[in-house]
């Protein structure tokens, strides 16, 4: 079995001479002591380049001893411990470059990709995606990398739908491995974990179901549906299968979809998640009366969930009951302020309830969502 | 289904009806006179065009327009039209069976299988054919690709259900219960139970009432076809290409109440009637809420109290420069300030 770390160390041999070069433009070290620290400077070049790493780390220390504000020998002490598996001192040399530089996103990355060895996942996931967007992905030998840690770490952390689409992500850019399969096994499957923590006795089904979904990912319907209706058949009471399928199908075929929630159901009656797709599969069809009930099971079932709220809100807005669909719209906001679909359905409750200011304010914010996801995704 | 055993009641009704009597059969003009009259020779009345049925490409018997490799061709003959695309060597003719549009036209074209949309359309300030929006950075690679965009289930869901009455039944084409342009019940749902009771000699079980609605529930209504404030928001549609979304414009006005009905787009519009063209004639309108003695809190123009919209609401090129549109989004123009999105 791969661990984490064996994943991290065979990625960072490919990945960190893209992340180098994406940090050519350093800056140089002449401040206060320039004839001493260009000396060290070249010394500590020369020991990296002839791949004496612990001379080259300590010259290197010694400069920024004499210049702290010296970014790339911050930069450099990073990716060299972050290579020599010295997470911790590669973590905090990079935020030292980072308080330099701020906009480094190849910087976010590799602290990211340290704190995830580190196991301080949440500050990996955070630096990983503040990577992405400053840019870091848009190689793409880097994507893969920063893509499938995101992915991987959203899966642990419940967001799964997320991951699934960051894997989408990867597969369309044909970065398939066993990891990758596994990651897409566990976030399809909605377990919260990471690769390496998956039970041997499991990994067989996970991998499989990877494999399923990827298949789909790469627009192989045919062959994704056999390998589906394969797992049905060798998995018939493991939960969220059917599920991960309408996920899947939801986007081309609701119809399918549908049947596939509602065979989801069959497995797990109290799939909270699965009442929300099918809640929010009849409203993409306007058809709010239908989309009511379900929504309503959701809730009942998981009131934390956020998808059930947003489809509850939406279809009693959608059915005239204005003011309590804006609380289970204001849940979700206050969860997730950026939500497009909750403000956008918080416009037309507030402008069907007359409240015309709350109505214009949460209509300008739509537009600033918007906007801003267009100019993310046109720098990306 | 239902919709269809419907329309066969509806048609048996008609029939037993006029046998009975001997008279006209009944229909929705039966009562509602001026409507009927005058709503089918509406933009939205003619909102599709059948063969034979086309003044603008009887008028035109032969257009042409280049694009780089390709000529296209529009021949009508007899009220039949062919759309042609040609690369030199081979050639791609189809017939003309959907016009799209009263006016300007864009063509639904039926080849091998599959529906397309037309590369180019008909524009009546041409008078003639130009790339159809959307397709101005095209650049087909193939005499196929030049034809048209081919359309998916959704596009074809969308297309026919905003130019036709009754084409989409549970979600599917139904060319046999199509009809083209919007008619009554495209709008008035339960309008074929309520003739049906009504030729019963029951007239109580009324359509539901579009008069109900509130101002933000009609944007919303209209928005189906001209695009609902959400989904050109959520589409990002931002710059003039927006202009011709009046619903998303008019709610982005200032003065915009989701329930006041002096802003409603039946305020100024009637649906049943061609569009007024006539700046004076929504003064009125206007001045329902820019008068102190009406309201309070609303501006009153300093300028004039006649030709609000000349000022207030100014005609903006769709890119291309093919349409000029009004644009929707009520406010003080300032100038050269850039369009307000």
């Amino acid at each position: 079995m791969r661990t984490g770390l064996n994943i991290a160390v065979r990625y960072t041999r490919r990945v960190l001479p893209w992340l180098l070069v994406s940090l050519a433009c350093a800056t140089a070290p002449a401040q206060d002591h320039p004839d001493q620290l260009q000396n060290l400077s070249v010394n500590a070049s020369a020991a990296r380049e002839q791949g004496d790493l612990p001379r080259a780390i300590e010259l290197y220390q010694q400069a920024l001893q004499l210049n702290p504000k010296w970014a790339e020998g911050w930069w450099y002490i990073g990716s060299m411990q972050y290579g020599a598996n010295n997470y911790g001192p590669a973590t905090v040399a990079l935020t030292h470059y980072i308080e330099l530089t701020p906009t480094a996103g190849p910087a976010f990355a590799l602290r990211g990709l340290s704190e995830f060895e580190e196991a301080r996942y949440t500050e990996a996931l955070q630096d990983l995606q503040r990577a992405i967007s400053l840019g870091a992905a848009n190689q793409p030998r880097n994507a893969g990398i920063i893509f499938y840690h995101e992915a991987i770490l959203l899966t642990r952390q419940g967001d799964f739908e997320q991951a699934l689409g960051k894997y989408t992500q990867i597969v369309s850019h044909g970065g398939i491995n066993q990891d990758v399969l596994t990651g897409i096994g566990l976030a399809g499957l909605r377990m919260p974990m990471l690769p390496s923590e998956v039970e041997p006795s499991q990994l067989d089904m996970v991998s499989a179901v990877g494999q399923a979904a990827s298949l789909f990912m790469g627009k192989d319907l045919p062959a994704a549906d056999q390998a589906f209706q394969g797992l049905f058949q060798r998995y018939p009471t493991v939960a969220n299968l059917h599920y991960l399928y309408g996920y899947l199908l939801f986007s081309t075929d609701s119809e399918k979809a549908i049947d596939q929630f509602n065979k989801e159901l069959a497995v797990s009656p109290d799939s909270a998640v699965t009442h929300s797709m099918i809640a929010w599969a009849y409203g993409s069809r306007r058809d709010y009366q239908a989309s009511l009930a379900d929504a309503q099971q959701a809730v009942k079932e998981n009131p934390n969930l956020l998808i059930a709220q947003l489809v509850l809100g939406r279809a009693l807005v959608e059915t005239g009951s204005f003011t309590n669909g804006v609380q289970h719209l204001l849940a979700v906001v206050a969860t997730d302020p950026q939500n497009l679909d909750a403000h956008l359905a918080l416009v037309k409750a507030y402008s069907e309830l007359g409240q015309k200011e709350d109505a214009r304010r949460e209509r300008l914010l739509c537009l600033e969502i918007t906007g801003r996801e267009a100019k993310s995704n046109a720098t990306n | 289904m239902q919709r269809i055993s419907v329309g066969i009641v509806l048609l048996f009704w008609c029939c037993f009806a006029s046998a009975q009597g001997n008279q006209k059969p009944v229909t929705c003009g039966s009562c509602h006179k001026s409507q009927a009259l005058t709503q089918p020779g509406t933009q939205m009345g003619r909102a599709m065009q059948l063969p034979g049925d086309n003044p603008e490409l009887s008028a035109h018997p032969k257009l042409t327009f280049r694009s780089g490799l390709y000529l296209y061709t529009v021949e009508t003959h007899n009220g039949q039209s062919t759309y042609s695309v040609s690369d030199g060597t081979r050639t791609i003719s189809v017939p003309i069976q959907w016009s799209m549009g009263a006016q300007a036209q864009t063509w639904i074209l039926f080849h091998e299988g599959r529906m397309y949309e037309s590369t180019v359309s008909y524009y009546p300030n041409l008078n003639g054919l130009f790339t159809t929006v959307g397709y101005e950075h095209a650049a087909p690679k193939t005499l196929e690709e030049a034809l048209g965009r081919p359309l998916s289930d959704e596009d074809v869901r969308t297309c026919f259900g905003c130019h036709t009455t009754n084409a989409i039944i549970d979600h599917k084409l139904n060319l046999s219960t199509m009809t083209p342009g919007l008619s009554c019940e495209h709008c008035h749902v339960g309008s074929v139970a309520h003739l049906k009771n009504a030729i019963k000699g029951d007239s109580t079980t009324g359509i539901a009432s579009l008069s109900d609605l509130s101002t933000e529930g009609i944007s919303n209504f209209c928005g189906q076809c001209h695009r609902t404030w959400e989904l050109v928001t959520r589409s990002d549609w931002r710059g003039t290409m927006n202009v011709r979304f009046q619903p998303y414009r008019l709610a982005n006005s200032k003065c915009y109440d989701g329930t006041d009905p002096r802003i409603s787009c039946i305020a100024c519009h009637d649906p049943h009637r061609k569009v007024v063209n006539d700046v004076a004639y929504y003064d009125d309108k206007c001045l329902a809420c820019h008068s102190t003695a009406l309201q309070a809190n609303a501006k009153v123009c300093p300028v004039s109290k006649s030709n609000c919209t000349s000022c207030h609401m100014p005609k903006v090129p769709f890119p291309g420069g093919n349409f000029i549109f009004t644009d929707h989004q009520i406010r003080i123009v300032k100038p050269n300030e850039p369009y307000p999105n």
